[in-house]
């Protein structure tokens, strides 16, 4: 029961195209560029192949590949290797973005895709929930960003509000 | 070992910057760990939780019969 494995399953059903694309995302993502930190589940951002007469996005194709490799559908979860797995599909132009330049970590010869420092702290950001703050403070204070990097993000995304306020409720004063 | 909140904090500091450096394969495998450990507190809480709201309901029951 680990998450190598779930990540093997993953990589193994996007090699067989039923998406188009993957990243890590949420607390498992950031325990990439930080310190680990508890979480019950696992966040997978993913990108659909484009089929044609196909508008409307359905997770159903990842429900039924997993369940026959020993996935169970829990409400909005398949439990895979003992982890509940969420997918989230790139509905945001950052998640778009974030998705497109996930990069790939070798995790003891199994390859995994996993959003970059910038992405995960611009998406806590933008979701904004207690939880959020603490992984954005977490990446600021372990210094896990490229600054210009991640201001660049917050611009092109219209974050620049939420910094603000962000940085004036926990930065100001701090140091 | 010190009372010093200063040097407690900074030792806070060190763990923590010596986990985040470590393999991706072993902070992967932590959080495993980390997760059992969490499921584990949880399904305790809500036991506490269910016996204290039973305990508490017997109470009730017996001061009514009083």
């Amino acid at each position: 029961m680990s998450i190598a494995q779930v990540i093997s399953v993953i990589n193994q059903m996007e090699a067989d195209a039923v998406v188009a694309r993957y990243a890590i995302g949420g607390a498992v993502g950031a325990t990439f560029y930080l310190e680990p930190v508890a979480t019950l589940d696992l966040d997978i951002f993913v990108a659909f192949p484009r089929r044609p007469g196909h508008a409307v996005v359905s997770p159903r194709p990842i429900f039924d590949y997993l369940t026959t490799r020993g996935g169970v559908v829990e409400g909005e979860y398949v439990v895979l290797a003992g982890w509940p797995v969420q997918f989230l599909p790139a509905t945001s132009p950052l998640v778009e973005e974030a998705l497109t330049e996930a990069v790939t970590v070798d995790v003891e010869g199994t390859p995994a895709r996993v959003l970059t420092s910038e992405h995960l702290a611009a998406i806590a950001l933008q979701t904004g929930r207690a939880k959020d703050h603490a992984r954005l403070l977490q990446f600021i204070e372990a210094a896990a960003l490229d600054a210009e990097r991640f201001q660049a993000l917050v611009r092109r995304h219209g974050l620049l509000d939420r910094w603000q306020t962000f940085d004036r409720r926990f930065l100001q004063g701090s140091s | 070992m010190t009372f010093d909140l200063q040097r407690i904090l900074e030792s806070k500091r060190a763990l923590r910057r010596s986990l985040a450096q470590r393999p991706v394969a072993e902070k992967l495998a932590l959080l495993d760990v980390l997760r059992e450990r969490t499921r584990a507190i949880r399904a305790a809480a809500r036991r506490a939780e269910t016996m204290a709201r039973e305990s508490s309901s017997k109470d009730r029951a017996q001061l009514r019969n009083f």
